[in-house]
């Protein structure tokens, strides 16, 4: 006697989650289904059906709706239903209607339970929590083993040994003495345990040799005063793009006030050579914006090579920001040295994408200019020298691949190069009587970040802007309405995206659909409770770490977002290969089953985090 | 009894299984075939293939025997089986279309265990089959050869059904091969089995039946009675 049903048990072998049980478990499951057979139109279950059993669609196509008419997916060969009230227990909540003429396996409620009792892996495919199975989503895409490990080295990892230091009132004598008697290139400062300066090999010759100073004063009058340090977990890339950005050679690194160790810019050796850094410090020492130009056409080679390692999509944005910033404000100096001083003090601002550290390949310029309040629009040499410098700046930065945004919202624009208290007043006016439409063009400058010139103009408007922001409900609830408005789709079907209203697009808008809804959750998150960052990660970390989102969901949305920015920038790569100007729309047929399945997941997360915010922040005053 | 009873298909079960001996047929005929007033919703019946080396049953032998049972709108898979019959001939050319090997053959099981369980699972349902013609005349020769009786049963023919779908609802005569079992559950959407086993094509016609049933309606498919019109 043969009681094998192969066609049955091949199409389960073929079907997550039936693929990953024994062979031996399997073969039992076909003797013990029914199949059904329901004709396009009907209705497979209803609100109140007290259903026990999985259903697994063998052929046909299903519509999943809600109570109130709402389509909320559509299922075809392969994919179950009936599961949620096997979890659960009680009744069918929804609406199961076959589309199509729909042949279903149905499985008993008593073997589905007895499978999640006996294998864990088919519990697990239904059973795991969403936050589960991103986080499992975020890591299979770095799976590769291939690490870069400047990219993902903690800066105490680096540190070889314990600081030499000295008391401020050591003499400079002495303190050279107990350098070279140790060996190294740098001293710490420390007055009672707290860290006050460094000397280094090049302040001695700079400052003490040069000048000829009394080697018998004491060292603190000649040490860098509160030098810039690192925490023992920043990323050693991070520190050294730092370092190569501000030029200077020597950091400390702390655990809150105790001091580790020195890293030295002689410390990167020992890593690897091919790396981002090495970009940044040519961009560096460039001297015409052909150089420049000629840097800048290496990103894109940059981004394939951090896609195809093992590196995350935030990582990878925080490098092409940081060079990308690296070519900006080594353009700026030479705009500087070929026009002359700025007649009034001035902060060159970065906005968007660039400012939140999340630029990729095809990332816009967004750029403004905050003047200082000495500025006098009537002094033509006042207008006209920035007029200029924004004109080379974003002229340069279009030759160096950023193309000019659309929205026009460049430093060119001059609704957008204007003094402080100017800048004051149009935030405020954005806070206080906010107009939709002004407002979703202004949401951009709500991700703002010093560049170059004098930051205290720019952290002076932020401080005033974050003190305004949480009490601006108007604001709040229009930024909430425009953040909850980026509706992602439900899933795919049959190579199709399948949109809210049941339509049928061909692709994928990964920014629309995904980034931007995240962007702006963060953003609303940030605002309302006056938070200074800016990295939509580090929004939602900030968030959470005061209390006003909770780390579930926090984590949630952080793997959502690193995930659809690593489809989003793989998709980019191999546009570039092929190329093609590289763009956010991705085909489904680019997408591997799996992937389809965790960025549906992205999509619940988006609506669940949306639907609670428009839950909290109504929107009814909101026209 | 009524007049149906006596001359329908019950009626011959009637008349035949007095003059049989205590034995499968004796079993199988003991039991009164479902009524035709048996509504569609909880009928029995039992879908059965053939696989054989060719179309007549007095020079053909049957090689493979495959049955799933159906009751009401549900094809029950746990009563599937398949037997390979172990028979005493060269499969010969018509194993390109079954895919029964002469070595299948002689491994397979006495023709009398494959029947014994057959006519098991069929008692008190009707046999279902698409071109049933084909399986009841192998039957009959069966039956005769080895209980000394012809073979009886209450059938429904999805072959005949389909026919009456196309005809009624697309046109008057169906094209050549549409009712084929495999073309006709393409129109269905049915998956596409790989053909030609005796179990695969019992389940292939159970699925047929139910996409029929379904699409004739309550309407039209209320009793076994009206899936038996001709």
């Amino acid at each position: 006697m043969d009681t094998e049903l192969t066609e049955v048990r091949d199409f389960l072998a073929a079907t997550p989650p039936f693929d990953l049980l024994p062979a031996g478990v399997l073969d039992g499951i076909p003797a013990r289904l029914l199949v059904r057979y329901y004709r396009r139109g009907a209705t497979i279950l209803a609100p109140g059906d007290r259903s026990d059993a999985l259903y697994v669609i063998r052929s046909g196509a299903v519509d999943l709706v809600d109570g109130q008419g709402a389509l909320l997916d559509r299922r075809d060969v392969g994919a179950g239903f009936g599961m949620s009230t096997l979890l659960r227990g009680g009744d069918f909540k929804n609406y199961i209607t076959a589309i199509e003429d729909t042949l279903v396996l149905y499985l008993p409620g008593d073997v589905f339970r007895e499978l999640v009792a006996q294998e864990p892996e088919f519990e697990a495919f239904y059973r795991s929590r969403i936050r589960a199975r991103m986080r499992a989503a975020v890591e299979s895409v770095q799976a590769t083993d291939r690490g870069v490990p400047i990219l993902k080295t903690p800066v105490r990892e680096l540190v070889r040994r314990p600081p030499l230091s000295a008391p401020p009132t050591t003499s400079i004598r002495a303190a050279a003495q107990l350098m070279s008697l140790g060996g190294v290139s740098s001293l710490l400062v420390m007055d009672e345990g707290r860290l006050v300066g460094i000397v280094t090999d090049r302040d001695l010759r700079n400052r003490v040799i040069a000048p000829g100073v009394d080697l018998a004063l004491p060292v603190s009058t000649v040490m860098t005063s509160d030098p810039v340090t690192a925490p023992a977990d920043a990323l050693a890339f991070e520190l050294f793009f730092d370092m190569a950005a501000r030029n200077i050679h020597h950091v400390p690194v702390m655990r809150g006030a105790e001091v580790l160790g020195v890293l030295s810019s002689s410390d990167l050796a020992r890593l690897q050579h091919d790396n981002p850094v090495l970009l940044v410090g040519e961009i560096r020492r460039q001297s015409t914006i052909d150089g420049l130009v000629a840097s800048s056409q290496r990103i894109p080679e940059l981004v394939t090579q951090l896609v195809s390692e093992d590196v995350t999509a935030h990582q990878i944005g925080r490098v092409v920001t940081t060079v990308g910033d690296a070519i900006e404000r080594r353009q700026i100096e030479m705009v500087e040295a070929e026009m002359g001083r700025p007649p009034v003090p001035y902060c060159w601002v970065v906005l968007g994408s660039q400012a939140r550290h999340e630029q990729g390949l095809s990332s816009d310029q967004d750029n403004a200019i905050i003047l200082s309040d000495a500025y006098r629009p009537e002094r033509p040499e006042h207008a006209e020298y920035f007029a200029e410098l924004a004109r080379r700046m974003v002229a340069g930065l279009a030759a160096c691949g950023y193309p000019v945004c659309k929205g026009d919202v460049m430093a060119t624009n001059a609704a957008w190069r204007v003094p402080l208290g100017v800048w004051r007043r149009t935030f405020s006016e954005w806070m206080t009587t906010p107009h939709a439409d002004a407002l979703v063009n202004a949401s951009i400058f709500f991700d703002m970040r010093a560049l170059h010139g004098d930051s205290g103009l720019f952290e002076a408007l932020r401080e005033d802007v974050l003190a305004q922001a949480p009490s601006s409900e108007r604001m709040l609830a229009h930024l909430t309405k425009s953040a909850v408005e980026h509706q992602p789709p439900l899933g795919f079907f049959r190579g199709f995206v399948l949109e809210k209203a049941g339509e049928h697009a061909a692709k994928l808008d990964l920014k629309g659909g995904g980034v931007a809804a995240l962007v702006e959750l963060a953003r609303v998150y940030a605002l309302e409770n006056g938070l200074p960052d800016v990295n939509t990660r580090g929004r939602l970390e900030a968030t959470a770490a005061i209390g006003r989102l909770s780390e579930r969901r926090a984590a949630e949305l952080t793997d959502a977002l690193e995930f659809v920015s690593y489809v989003r920038l793989r998709h980019q790569v191999r546009q570039h290969r092929a190329g093609v100007a590289p763009d956010n729309f991705v085909s489904p047929s680019e997408l591997t089953d799996e992937e389809r399945r965790h960025l549906k997941d992205v999509f619940q997360i988006i609506r669940r985090a949306q639907a609670t915010l428009a839950a909290r922040r109504p929107l009814h005053y909101v026209s | 009894m009524s007049f149906l009873r006596r001359f329908g298909p019950d009626g011959r079960r009637e008349r035949l299984r007095s003059g049989v001996a205590a034995g499968p047929l004796r079993a199988y005929l003991d039991v009164p075939f479902p009524a035709a007033s048996t509504p569609v919703e909880s009928l029995e019946l039992l879908a059965v293939d053939f696989e054989t080396t060719g179309l007549d049953p007095s020079r053909d032998h049957l090689l493979s025997v495959g049955f799933v049972p159906v009751v009401g709108r549900s094809v029950v898979l746990a009563g599937a089986r398949q037997f390979v019959v172990r028979a005493d001939v060269e499969v010969g050319q018509s194993a390109t279309v079954h895919g029964v090997t002469d070595d299948a053959v002689a491994a397979g099981v006495d023709l009398e265990v494959a029947m014994a369980a057959l006519l098991e699972a069929l008692t008190g349902r009707v046999m279902l089959a698409h071109f049933a013609r084909l399986e009841r005349r192998f039957l009959s020769v069966v039956c005769r050869r080895l209980y000394g009786i012809p073979f009886a049963c209450s059938a429904v023919d999805t072959l005949e059904l389909q026919a009456r779908l196309v005809t009624s609802a697309w046109r008057q005569d169906p094209a050549d091969g549409e009712l084929r079992l495999w073309a006709a559950r393409e129109k269905f959407g049915l998956p596409r089995y790989r053909a030609h086993e005796a179990l695969t094509d019992a389940l292939g016609c159970a699925e047929l039946y139910l996409a029929q049933v379904a699409e004739f309606g309550p309407g039209r498919a209320a009793t076994l009675r009206d899936l038996q019109r001709r």
